[in-house]
């Protein structure tokens, strides 16, 4: 597992890195509730492209969100080797589909650096700041409070 | 819920407030309607009481004096001394409002009382006790007017001290036993009180000692016990009751409050009190009585204390403190348990324990009880039955998922696994059938409030309204049952302010001054159905008319059938009131209604007749929880549609298939064309359209009445799904009402029927108005 050098002593997050195609994006570890593998989803009408649908978690109704649709980014079909990663974001409960699960990793807030210009607009939208770990990676640490579909989005797609 | 077993106590006061209110209301009405049993006269009595005893306990006083004044009156109807006329029920029904008013104000839950309004009733109603107003100072809510008929002397609660073994000194002057005191009246000095305790006083904690303790604070109390009755020791039943006290009390106090000391026993023991004339005051023959201090009350009237019933032991052990102890316990067994059917009744209250735990059993609740055995209930936590719910849900998955991989297995029918499981979804069923049985409660809860309502919109409308209520038993799941006074109240809001006539007009046309408004409910297939009538004008169907063309609604050209003219109210923007009433014009309108019922997975209709009257009917399902749906599979995916909107479902023949315009689909169903919706291309599952000839078409109705044809692949089956909100993770999504989770473990989508055929509808005719473009 990587180390994370930190900037300044102490470490105040605990981080879960996550990939999605080349890329490495990251969501603090409190907000992951559990990891599961893919499952087939029910879609769901007159939703945008990235909401893959929803699953049956244990009884409750999972809508599950294909991150690196919803950042812009190219996405195949999901196969068996993708997982969800459940995570709440505000009073709900979400399905993250990604790639793989990388790492866990360790920083304080002050390793983080802001997000340089050269990022796409619509990765930047969900980034709040990116940094480095060992071994020359790069992660972007996302925010999920804007991830789900705003009203209007959903009921223009 | 608080720490503060005091404000447990007292929020279980209020819950019981409600109830109490609710059971004063139906018994004023049954005695406005005829019912003048002197059981019902006696309820009402009860009820009032228990609201001012509790009231009491918690220092209330506005509470207090309000309903002291109400029962003074209603000791008058129930003692016969005055009879039940119509002036004096209709009074009461608006003193009950005001009594509702207060305790919602005591509560919190309500703006403070209008102390005009209180004031004005307190003086009607004392003139309806005494023929003229005793309380002065009208306006001051709070003066001591009245105070000294307060025959009321509450016993404050300090529920601190429960919990320890300490207690401190009763805060009452033992003294009170021997206290000289001066008789007011010439004629009547006192009374004679023959008291005979049943084993079940005992039972239900209460003590002759405490009884004699209330009644010394009315004045001095002689008491003489008979221990004739007592048997010897070998035919000794322990737990019987064998002694009879009598009781001297020299003071010419009020019956009522005489009989106010008994009230939470009356119907456990033989009482009789008798009033004592001043020529019979030798009864009295010992009124400087020196021993009968309080702590040793109960022993010093026992001859023997070994002799006695072992429920009467303890009262020849008490000291102060128990008595305390008891009497807070008592006290608290009188808050919390009023009323009668929600009350596990446990046999012997422990004062230590925590009151709300404890859930002491009340005299009163079984002296209420007593009348007509009530069932043993209890109260339940409604989140732990939500619990319960959810996990039975779950089951039913769970179940249904394992029959589905026991099959997929390729297992005989007759194998014993089969067989097993086949026991196990009958008893799966059971269970879920009785769990949302624990959840189903009787619409009563709502009807009670709802002449109250009539009553305010009557006065505020001058108009006469008498409301006749059907069907109050008729139960559906609690979620229903809250969402349900909302649209009625505003339906009986609309049918009392634009249904019913003023009394002239009314007269004019033949018929009585007093217009009738009637609210029924009913179970009708799986559904219940509310039905508010009223034999008003009806709907002047040129005015909705007009309005709609006005409003750009409908076209002056569109042929309207008589009942479609009538559902035009229910569009958005339309309302009829000339001028925005207080009433009802509040700027919701009865599409808001119509919507709120809807979003209730139920459907609103009107039918009006011409100068008779109109009536709305709504019919929702019974629960939220589970519904009834038919399993349908288009493209790949599998839905569910909600039975209750299915009218048939049919394979059609090609030749009832035709296309308008060349594109859009209808069918010939029953000789009347109706869209038919591609399912799997309205949700976008599928590209391309649907072969018509190999699917199955369900007619569905919407709330609207619309009819429509939806096209599936495949109909699977009919099955009762768990509902699960797409919401709670999600958001709305249109022509999805909300999610299950079917056999295979996978979601299925609920369809949103009117949603389909309105989309469905609004393409077509985007599509035409395209095409015309062109």
């Amino acid at each position: 597992m990587t180390q994370v050098t930190p900037n300044v002593a102490g470490t105040d997050r605990e981080l879960i890195a996550f990939r999605i195609g080349e890329q490495e994006f990251c969501v603090d570890i409190m907000s992951v509730r559990e990891i599961r593998g893919w499952t087939p989803a029910t879609p769901l009408p007159r939703s945008p492209a990235y909401m893959k649908g929803v699953i049956n978690l244990r009884g409750t109704v999972l809508p599950i969100i294909d991150l690196g649709a919803r950042f812009g980014l190219q996405t195949g079909e999901p196969t068996e080797r993708h997982v969800i990663m459940v995570a709440h974001v505000g009073s709900r409960l979400v399905g993250l589909l990604v790639d793989a699960v990388s790492d866990i990793v360790q920083l304080t807030d002050a390793s983080i650096q802001p997000t340089p210009d050269v990022a796409s607009e619509s990765v930047k939208a969900f980034v709040k700041g990116i940094f480095a770990v060992e071994g020359g990676r790069m992660i972007s640490l996302i925010d999920l409070e804007h991830v789900l579909p705003a009203e209007a989005e959903a009921e223009a797609a | 819920m608080s720490d503060d077993p005091f404000e447990a106590i007292k929020v279980t006061f209020f819950q019981e407030c409600e109830e109490l209110l609710g059971d004063l209301e139906t018994n004023l009405l049954a005695l406005e309607s005829g019912d003048t049993d002197i059981e019902t006269i006696n309820a009402c009595f009860r009820a009032v009481h228990s609201v001012k005893g509790g009231a009491g306990a918690f220092g209330l006083e506005d509470l207090v004096r309000f309903a002291h004044v109400f029962e003074t009156l209603m000791d008058e109807l129930r003692s016969g001394r005055k009879p039940v006329d119509d002036i004096t029920v209709r009074t009461l029904l608006r003193a009950s409002d005001v009594l509702n008013d207060h305790v919602s104000a005591a509560r919190g839950a309500g703006p403070a009382v209008d102390a005009e309004r209180s004031q004005a009733l307190i003086a009607e109603l004392e003139t309806l006790t005494h023929g003229a107003p005793v309380s002065a100072a009208p306006g001051a809510g709070t003066a001591s007017a009245g105070e000294d008929d307060f025959g009321f002397t509450p016993l404050t609660l300090a529920l601190d001290d429960l919990g320890g073994g300490e207690l401190p000194p009763l805060d009452l002057p033992p003294l009170a036993f021997i206290a000289p005191y001066a008789p007011a009246n010439q004629e009547q000095t006192g009374w004679k009180i023959v008291f005979r305790p049943h084993p079940r006083l005992y039972a239900n904690a209460n003590e002759t000692g405490l009884l004699i303790r209330e009644l010394g604070r009315l004045g001095p109390v002689t008491v003489e016990m008979d221990d004739s009755g007592v048997p010897l020791l070998d035919a000794l039943e322990p737990n019987d009751s064998h002694l009879v006290w009598t009781m001297t009390l020299d003071a010419a106090v009020p019956e009522i409050d005489v009989r106010d000391v008994f009230d939470f026993v009356e119907t456990d023991c033989d009482l009789n009190i008798t009033p004592i004339m001043s020529g019979a005051a030798e009864v009295l023959p010992d009124l400087g009585l020196p021993d009968i201090g309080l702590p040793e009350l109960g022993v010093s009237d026992l001859a023997d204390p070994l002799e006695l019933p072992a429920a009467d032991a303890s009262a020849g052990e008490v000291d102060i403190a128990a008595l305390v102890a008891l009497a807070q316990a008592d006290t608290a067994a009188r808050l919390n348990g009023e009323a009668p059917p929600l009350e596990v009744v446990s046999p012997a209250p422990q004062p230590q324990a925590a009151p709300v735990a404890a859930r002491t059993p009340p005299a009163a609740a079984a002296s209420q009880g007593a009348a007509t055995q009530a069932p043993v209930t209890i109260r339940v936590d409604l989140e732990r039955v939500d619990r319960l719910i959810n996990a039975v849900g779950e089951l039913v998955i769970q179940q249904a998922m394992l029959a589905q991989r026991v099959y997929e297995s390729g297992l005989a029918r007759s194998s014993d696994i089969s067989l097993g499981l086949e026991d196990l979804e009958l008893l799966t069923r059971e269970i879920q059938d009785s769990v949302m049985a624990i959840r189903a409660q009787p619409v009563k809860s709502v009807f009670q409030r709802m002449p109250r309502l009539v009553r305010e919109v009557a006065d505020m409308t001058g108009k006469r309204v008498k409301l006749i209520t059907a069907g109050e038993d008729t139960e559906v799941d609690k979620t229903v049952v809250e969402r349900l006074a909302e649209p009625i109240t505003h339906m009986l809001r609309n049918a009392i302010d634009h249904g019913l006539e003023t009394p002239q007009e009314r007269e004019a046309a033949g018929k009585p001054a007093e217009g009738t408004v009637k609210l029924a409910a009913l179970h009708r297939s799986g559904r219940i159905v509310i039905e508010i009538s009223d034999d008003g004008k009806g709907i002047n169907r040129q005015r909705v008319r007009a309005i709609a063309e006005e409003r750009g609604l409908i076209t002056p050209e569109q042929v309207l059938t008589d009942d479609e003219v009538d559902n035009l109210i229910f569009l958005p923007g339309f309302s009829t009131a000339k001028e925005i009433t207080d009433v009802s014009g509040r700027g919701v309108g009865m599409d808001v209604v119509r919507r709120s019922i809807q979003s209730l997975g139920g459907r609103i209709s009107i039918s009006s007749n011409p100068g008779k009257g109109s009536t709305f009917s709504m019919s929702l399902p019974l629960t939220l929880a589970v519904l009834d749906g038919m399993v349908v599979g288009a493209a790949d995916q599998t839905l569910v549609a909600p039975l209750a909107a299915i009218v048939e479902s049919l394979t059609p023949k090609p030749e009832d298939i035709h296309l308008v315009g060349g594109v859009d689909p209808v069918l010939m169903f029953r000789d009347e064309f109706v869209p038919l919706i591609d399912v799997a291309r309205s949700m976008g599952f599928r590209d391309v359209p649907t072969e018509l000839r190999g699917g199955v078409v369900m007619i569905v109705e919407t709330e609207a009445g619309q009819r429509a044809g939806l096209l599936v692949d495949a109909i699977h089956g009919q099955r009762q799904v768990v509902i699960k909100s797409l919401e709670t993770n999600y958001r709305h999504v249109e022509g999805v009402a909300a999610a299950t989770i079917l056999g295979d473990g996978r979601v299925a989508l609920i369809l949103d029927i009117d949603a389909l055929v309105t989309t469905g509808r609004r393409r077509n005719s985007t599509r035409s108005d395209l095409k015309m473009a062109s």
